[in-house]
């Protein structure tokens, strides 16, 4: 006991000294919060729109207000001719332009029918989607409340409601996420690192040649990262309450418990990855090669339902997707242990074979 | 009480088809030094290894501290010290705690570990650097520091690989100063080490090459072995005469001193007949031709040219 103390008070002084890596570990987080909060937003609001309306009448202003209220849909231009309307879409100037042919409001009067067009940059499939949908639903809602057409009495009311994010804020979605993403993205890279640093400097030589054990070593070695990973995922936990408002919805205690289920995973892949690395840059190679596929296929960004079924089960294997669904599960929707059994077993699993294994590959790197 | 530290017989380590220590015997006393000299790769790391019960031997038995190095590792490990051929402490760590995580490492704890790390800080005198990083500390004080940390847990054998490596002479006599005062308070030292001038300040010394020991014995008993066995010739011009010289029958070496060669030869007077009749034949002009005192690195070179023959 008293070698492992040992080890953790100087491990301590080394990750004091150690100023970059402690400012890296401090901001960090707080960085992809704010991008992710700020910047890494998906949500469609306020589309640049060109408007060409040839009618100039009543019913094309109600038109046009009603995809203004939508607040999808920001008029960033009256243009008089097509000529305008191409140039904004061809030079991104508009993602989206309203064509109202002249005697629109004549027409629609007479009951003759009239032509509406609109036109969408569909370069970026995300915003294009979303005019899409919104703008039939508008026209739609339009035509109902102008009275233009019969509302029918449906025999089904259908009703759809969005639960746990109503407002469906993307923000809800990643900042949880970014817990998950963090740690594998500093705690593998940070902990290979102090064990590899100590086989370059030659430390290792001197310890192999004292009483300590390799089980000893690697518990003194560790114990500060994961205080180092649980500060991590406080800070991000803290910035994306109060700064995003993202509210905590189930047992902060449960998520602390699993988030440390999932940080000797991280803690399992950095020591795994230093005993098969030379030097600190082979460390963060090869921790980097395994953070890549884990951001794509865990369902951090894309979801995994749109995945091919082999990328799917590639998924299956990768810690992230567990941890995912667990802490967006007890953040967003309140989920305790038992609802979220299915993903803590694999988790579990995986942390104990990564742990036994690499514990097993150091001893054995050792003597 | 038995007085011998490390006993070794027969010691041998292969790696694959490889012997990098082949057949190795001596033993070593209490309170005496031993000096293990061979070239880079010629096998001293692997030996000490083997002995600090970190690498397993392929065959034969070692005995360190009365523990058997394949069979009792960790006890060996307690009582052993070692200050390796790097500085291998933490560099962003000072001198107090480097000694304390060590001393805590080695189980000492509270009153006294305190105790030894002042008694070592006035031993080293690195009293004056104690809250310095050891990575600020100069060469010679850095292999100091390691010293230090590794006698703190008083072991009574401790080895050193290279120790003064790289560390200018002023350091290197400090030094080695420190440890005669060990080997007196009846310390066994195991030394690895290039300097022939240092290899005489040792009780004992081993040549090895190439895994075997070639010869074994005190420094004075090993160059009086090859006594009359050294011809020291004054010439000119130099660089051809030792073209010339080196091809005689009964020279098997030579080496270059400044501005005179010294030959090894089998058979003094033999030599010195050959030396000037080529030298009359060839135009070099011969000044001086003495049979002179062997010094260690002479049987170093020596031994090391007879090996490979």
């Amino acid at each position: 006991m008293q070698n492992i103390l040992a080890i953790i008070y100087k491990e301590v002084i080394h990750i004091l000294r150690d100023r970059k890596t402690l400012v890296m570990v401090i901001l960090m987080p707080l960085m992809q919060v704010m991008i992710y909060g700020y910047g890494v937003n998906t949500d469609v609001r306020h589309l640049r729109t060109y408007v060409y309306d040839q009618d100039q009448s009543y019913l094309s202003r109600r038109l046009i207000d009603a995809f203004v209220r939508s607040d999808y849909f920001k008029i960033e231009k009256k243009v008089h001719s097509l000529k305008d309307v191409r140039e904004g879409l061809d030079r991104g100037k508009a993602s989206a332009a309203i064509i109202i042919p002249a005697g629109f409001t004549a027409d629609i009067l007479k009951k003759k029918g009239s032509p509406l067009q609109m036109l969408i940059d569909g370069t970026d499939s995300t915003p294009a989607n979303v005019a899409l949908n919104s703008s039939q639903a508008i026209v739609s809602t339009f035509m109902q409340e102008q009275g233009l057409v019969q509302v029918p009495v449906l025999p089904v009311d259908f009703r759809p409601r969005l639960w746990y994010n109503p407002d469906l804020k993307s923000t809800f979605f990643m900042l949880p996420g970014l817990i998950a993403l963090v740690l594998q993205l500093i705690v593998p890279m940070i902990t290979a690192s102090a064990i590899v640093r100590e086989k370059e400097r030659g430390n290792i030589e001197q310890l192999l040649v004292t009483p300590i054990k390799p089980y000893q070593l690697i518990l003194g070695k560790i114990t500060p990262y994961v205080v180092i990973g649980i500060v991590i995922a406080s800070t991000i936990l803290l910035a994306m309450h109060f700064i995003f408002q993202v509210p905590i919805r189930g047992n902060i205690i449960t998520l602390f418990a699993l988030t440390l289920v999932y940080l000797i995973v991280c803690l399992g892949i950095g020591l795994w990855a230093s005993t098969i690395s030379e030097n600190q840059q082979q460390a963060s190679q090869i921790v980097m090669f395994f953070a890549m596929p884990s951001i794509l296929l865990s369902g951090f960004i894309f979801p995994r339902e749109t995945m091919p079924m082999w990328v799917q089960y590639i998924g299956n294997f990768i810690p992230m997707t567990y941890f995912l669904k667990i802490v967006r599960g007890i953040i967003l929707k309140g989920m305790g242990f038992i609802d979220l059994i299915d993903q803590v077993w694999p988790l579990l699993l995986m942390a104990a074979v990564v742990i036994i294994f690499s514990i097993n590959r150091f001893g054995k790197r050792i003597a | 009480m038995n007085n011998i530290a490390i006993q070794a017989t027969h010691l041998t380590r292969r790696f694959g088809k490889f012997t990098a220590v082949d057949d190795v015997s001596f033993s070593l006393p209490y309170g005496s030094i031993f000096g293990f000299l061979g070239a880079n790769g010629a096998g001293k790391s692997t030996t000490i290894r083997m002995l600090c019960g970190i690498l397993a031997p392929s065959s034969g038995t070692g005995q360190v501290g009365g523990f058997d190095v394949s069979t009792q590792p960790e006890q060996i490990k307690t009582a052993i010290g070692y200050v390796s051929q790097r500085f291998s402490l933490y560099s962003d760590l000072t001198v107090m705690e480097n000694l304390s995580f060590y001393g805590q490492i080695y189980g000492l704890t509270n009153s006294r570990l305190h105790e030894r790390i002042e008694e070592i800080l006035k031993l080293t005198g690195l009293d004056q650097f104690r809250h310095r990083l050891s990575s600020d500390l100069s060469g010679g004080w850095k292999q100091r520091l390691a010293i230090a940390n590794a006698i703190l847990h008083q072991p009574k054998i401790i080895f050193l690989d290279e120790p003064t490596a790289g560390i200018d002479p002023i350091s290197r006599r400090s030094i080695w100063e420190l440890l005669y005062q060990l080997a007196d308070s009846g310390v066994a030292l195991f030394v690895t080490t290039h300097y022939m001038e240092e290899a005489e300040r040792c009780n004992t010394i081993a040549f090895i090459s190439a895994g075997k020991i070639l010869k074994i014995g005190t420094p004075s008993g090993l160059k009086h072995e090859i006594k009359g066995q050294l011809l020291q010739v004054e010439c000119s011009p130099l660089m051809k005469a030792s073209q010339v010289f080196a091809k005689l029958p009964g020279v098997s070496g030579l080496t270059v001193y400044g501005t005179t060669l010294n030959l090894n030869v089998k058979d003094i007077e033999k030599a010195k007949e050959e030396v000037s009749l080529s030298a009359q034949r060839n135009g070099i002009q011969v000044v001086a031709m003495n049979s002179i005192e062997a010094s260690l690195e002479d049987v170093f070179s020596l031994l090391d040219t007879g090996a490979k023959v």
